[in-house]
């Protein structure tokens, strides 16, 4: 089982993890280790909101991702397919309906990713036909387009957006004024790359390219910031690496990558917590990992059995049904 | 025993197929009420301890200190009571342990408060370790009173563990008192006994003198003790002679009562009593490693437990903190008591790296927890209030997570973002709290919403909302919101168009047709009306052309047919408006009453006043 769960008939389940308490010793979190940004319903109401509601159009493939995009906007869910198709569904009035389906990918849409809600609703959308499309709302139903051809050769696996927060904005007082956003997003893709992209003018530039994976990019995922001159990216591949970048300047020049650990099999996805304390970590050996930077820069494992001791090579199974 | 916390069980929701999802969250059961209050409850000492104001005087300060720290540890001795009773009425296998795992935090943090929060000095040290460990070695407490509760306490088989364990634990009194019923129920050893319950008697102990005072009675008494043992006085009882060797501080004797101390630290204060009474705390650790080793022997190994104890003992206050975090698992514990510690400005003097901000990691640790229960983020904020680093920003990224279920917790919410200045963030809860109004219809609720979160856009939307209601069904809903809001109004161009609008509606209610004449005439020529409405606004100005009296005057139906010209001339398909019947109908109806009204109105005003 890897990221997201999903049946034959195209139906998505979103699922997360939930802590309580800092009690937790995560024995088995869902497996699809995302997190959702701010809630605005009920949980519950959500997980019957799928197979209870007669969606009028559904993908024809397996659904590879699922995003929710920030409530103010409404109930919205972006979901990518390997039918090519990115859908846009909104919640009115208890039912959900699609208001967009984009379909200028040539082959299949492996990730979807919504901007931070700071620059409005813009959704990354990265296909394995090598392409990113960044689609944005315009208002009135209408969305504008901008693709970025050959992003990754042979295909992008994996899109995630940087948090809209100034590099150094908690330690220099910010001036009061809305703050010049630059717009950034990482990719992963099968050209074993991870590369970063700016927006400049209005257009979308390639600004780095991050070389260390040996296999395919699976996933990657931008941690949030809270103001510290750091930016982090985690990375993780075929190769079954996952990867931690950081740069410590403002202008994010220079990046440099920690191996996290090595695991025995494919990693499938990478996701960071809210204060991009803990990274959580699944993989085809079927285990979900938690894990931790501790003080001398190393990062340990702190899910159950493998707590406190970094570097582990072999991450075994959690217990299950602890009663 | 390993010390787990969290009792975490896993809910599989099978889905059509093959797929299901694992819904993973803490045991929701009566554990939950009880620690909720221990929660609450340490949360209100620790905002206690931030705000409270320092006292200048060292003393003072200390002992304002130790006050909290027994509060803490009331506390949690309350909860252990609590989850004691809850057991009993649903047994259930890991309430033993959750009331293990609570006593062992006490034993922990009463030893931190003896050792690094009051500071004993040597002489009242001793007796503190003393109070420790009677307090908590409590396996006793049933072995006593069966003994005291028998016929004939003298026979009982338990008689003289009871009087060991008296002496084991400084207990002379009460040692002594039993002791008197052997003497009575044993004429032969009255002589024996006398001896041995003067030395008892006669036993330095207290922190009314100086030490050298104390040093030197100690050891006369020593000196005494050692004499009657080596004179053969109670050769011929043994388990007075053991006693006799006990007060000597004969390590073997002691270690042979190893069964009824139960663990190496009780063993450790007995050592200490019966050796050295006067130890300083910094010689603690040598006596610490040598009583554990001497006491595990070869057999067992160190335990979680008594690596934190010993750490606590060789006065590693980071290396407890390190440990306890390890052991327990769970923030609560280390965030505040390293709390606690740094306010006995224990932890800056230590050269580590994160030296004083160890204090905030714990504490955003913790209440980062918090933040995912449904009603205990609330005091995670004021955990976060006090971390001067990052609280602020941590409090940002949660509070923008809660889930808004109700009204009431949105404004919760709020209020907090308001109290600190969060703009964005409140902008953020307002705009997600209209949207949500909206989608269920709820038009009022959507547009105070977007009020407060000074949303124009949204403001626009909804008042356009509003009007296609008004459209489709003659009236308006949510009439007070409408009516009150003042300066609010001028949040965005519709908002004031809807409450002008509105006004236009009252005032002809009212019947002062003159002024709501003029309103509505104002709301086109001034553009406040949106030009879709101009032909409602029209539509509503026939019953006030069609009235007995005169109303508009010549200028204003001037105005007035020029507004209409305007808006049939604007039409660009002039084509569908001409097929829409009714609409040209109702272009017809105005252009005749407009016109009527023209007639009535050139006639008046050129009439003399009383002609």
């Amino acid at each position: 089982m890897f990221g997201i769960v999903f049946n034959g008939n195209g139906f998505v389940w979103q699922s997360y993890p939930i802590f309580h308490l800092g009690f937790t010793r995560i024995l088995h979190i869902i497996v699809s280790v995302m997190y959702r940004p701010p809630v605005c319903h009920n949980r519950n109401a959500f997980l019957s909101a799928f197979p209870n509601n007669v969606v009028s159009c559904r993908h024809e493939g397996p659904v590879w991702q699922v995003a929710w995009a920030h409530p103010m906007y409404g109930n919205i869910l972006a979901s990518c397919s390997y039918d090519r198709k990115v859908i846009i569904w909104k919640e009115e009035n208890g039912t959900w309906e699609k208001t967009y389906e984009y379909t200028g990918h040539d082959s299949s849409v492996n990730s979807v990713c919504w901007a931070p809600h700071d620059y409005g609703l813009i959704l990354a959308c990265g296909s394995s036909d090598g392409a990113i499309s960044l689609l944005s709302y315009t208002g009135d139903g209408q969305w504008e387009v901008k693709k970025i051809s050959n992003a990754h050769t042979i295909g992008c696996n994996a899109v995630s957006w940087a948090p809209a927060v100034v590099p150094g904005s908690l330690i220099e007082q910010p001036s009061g004024q809305k703050p010049n956003y630059i717009k950034r997003f990482a990719s992963g893709g099968c050209d074993n790359l991870v590369k970063i992209w700016k927006e400049e003018d209005g257009q979308w530039k390639e600004e780095q390219k991050l070389e260390a994976h040996s296999d395919w990019v699976r996933d990657v995922a931008w941690a949030p910031s809270i103001g510290l001159p750091t930016s982090t990216i985690a990375s993780c591949s075929q190769d079954g690496r996952v990867f931690i970048w950081t740069c410590d300047d403002a202008s994010g020049n220079s990046w440099s990558p920690k191996l996290l650990h090595k695991f025995n099999d494919v990693v499938w996805h990478v996701s960071w917590s809210i204060t991009a304390n803990i990274l959580a970590v699944s993989g085809g050996d079927n285990k979900v990992t938690l894990w931790k930077e501790s003080v001398d820069g190393l990062w340990a494992c702190i899910s159950d059995v493998n707590k406190g001791q970094g570097g582990v090579s072999a991450v075994t199974e959690g217990q299950q049904n602890e009663q | 025993h390993g010390i787990l916390w969290g009792l975490i069980y896993c809910e599989r929701l099978e889905s059509t197929g093959a797929a299901c999802v694992f819904v993973v969250r803490r045991d929701q059961d009566i554990y939950m009420e009880t620690l909720r209050k221990l929660f609450n409850e340490s949360h209100g000492i620790f905002v206690g301890l931030q705000r409270c104001e320092e006292e200048r005087a060292a003393r003072a300060r200390n002992a304002q200190l130790v006050q909290v720290s027994k509060n803490y540890r009331s506390v949690i001795r309350a909860c252990m009571e609590d989850m004691h009773q809850a057991a009993s009425k649903s047994p259930f296998v890991l309430s033993v342990l959750f009331v293990s795992i609570l006593s062992a935090m006490e034993l922990i943090w009463n030893l931190c408060e003896i050792l690094f929060v009051e500071a004993a000095p040597a002489g009242p040290l001793l007796l503190r370790l003393l109070d420790w460990v009677q307090l908590h070695i409590c396996d006793v407490d049933n072995m006593v009173r069966e003994v005291l509760s028998s016929e004939n306490p003298s026979k009982h088989k338990l008689f003289w563990n009871v009087v060991d364990i008296f002496v084991l634990q400084g207990r002379m009194d009460e040692a002594r008192h039993l002791l008197s019923k052997e003497a009575i129920a044993n004429p032969t050893s009255m002589k024996m006994y006398k001896i041995l319950d003067d030395l008892m008697k006669k036993m330095p102990l207290g922190n009314t003198q100086t030490l050298t005072e104390m040093e030197l009675k100690w050891q006369h008494w020593h000196e005494e003790c050692q004499r009657y043992l080596q004179d053969g006085t109670f050769a011929s009882n043994s388990h007075m002679e053991s006693i006799c060797k006990i007060l000597l501080g004969d390590e073997n004797a002691i270690l042979e009562k190893k069964e009824l101390m139960t663990t190496w630290y009780h063993f450790l204060v007995t050592r200490l009593l019966y050796s050295h009474p006067t130890v300083k705390p910094m010689e603690l650790r040598f006596y610490a490693q040598s009583s554990m080793d001497m006491f595990l022997g070869e057999e067992s190994s160190p335990e979680p437990l008594d690596t934190i104890l010993m750490a606590a003992f060789e006065f590693e206050l980071h290396q407890v903190i390190k440990e306890c975090s390890v052991a327990l698992s769970n923030w609560w514990f280390v965030a505040h008591l390293t709390d606690l510690l740094d306010h006995c400005k224990l932890l800056q003097s230590h050269n580590l790296y994160f030296g004083s901000n160890m204090r905030e990691f714990l504490l955003l640790e913790y209440a980062s927890g918090l933040f995912s229960h449904h009603s205990l983020w609330q005091l995670g904020v004021d955990y976060f209030d006090h971390c001067p680093e990052y609280g602020r920003v941590y409090l940002e990224l949660h509070i923008e997570r809660i889930p808004l279920n109700t009204e009431q917790k949105a404004l919760k919410v709020l209020r907090i973002c308001e109290q600190r200045q969060m703009h964005e963030q409140v902008r953020s809860i307002c705009k997600i709290m209209a949207m949500k109004a909206l989608r269920n219809n709820r038009l009022g609720s959507a547009l105070s919403w977007s009020i407060r979160a000074k949303d124009a856009a949204f403001a626009t939307l909804i008042s356009d909302r509003f009007l296609k209601d008004y459209c489709e069904r003659g009236c308006f809903s949510d009439l007070d919101l409408i009516d009150n809001l003042g300066p609010s109004m001028l949040l965005s161009d519709r908002l004031t168009f809807l409450g002008k609008y509105r006004e236009f509606h009252r005032l002809y209610g009212e019947k002062r047709f003159s002024e709501a004449a003029r309103l509505l005439l104002m709301l086109m020529t001034a553009h406040i009306a949106p030009c879709s409405f101009w032909m409602t606004l029209l539509t509503d100005a026939l019953p006030l052309l069609e009235q007995k009296e005169v109303i508009f005057s010549a200028e204003q139906t001037y105005e007035l047919m020029r507004c209409l010209e305007d808006l049939t001339a604007g039409k660009l398909d002039r084509q569908k408006f001409q097929d829409d019947d009714v609409e040209t109908m109702k272009v017809e109806m105005l252009r005749l009453a407009l016109a009527r009204n023209l007639a009535r109105v050139i006639v008046k005003e050129g009439t003399l006043e009383g002609s």
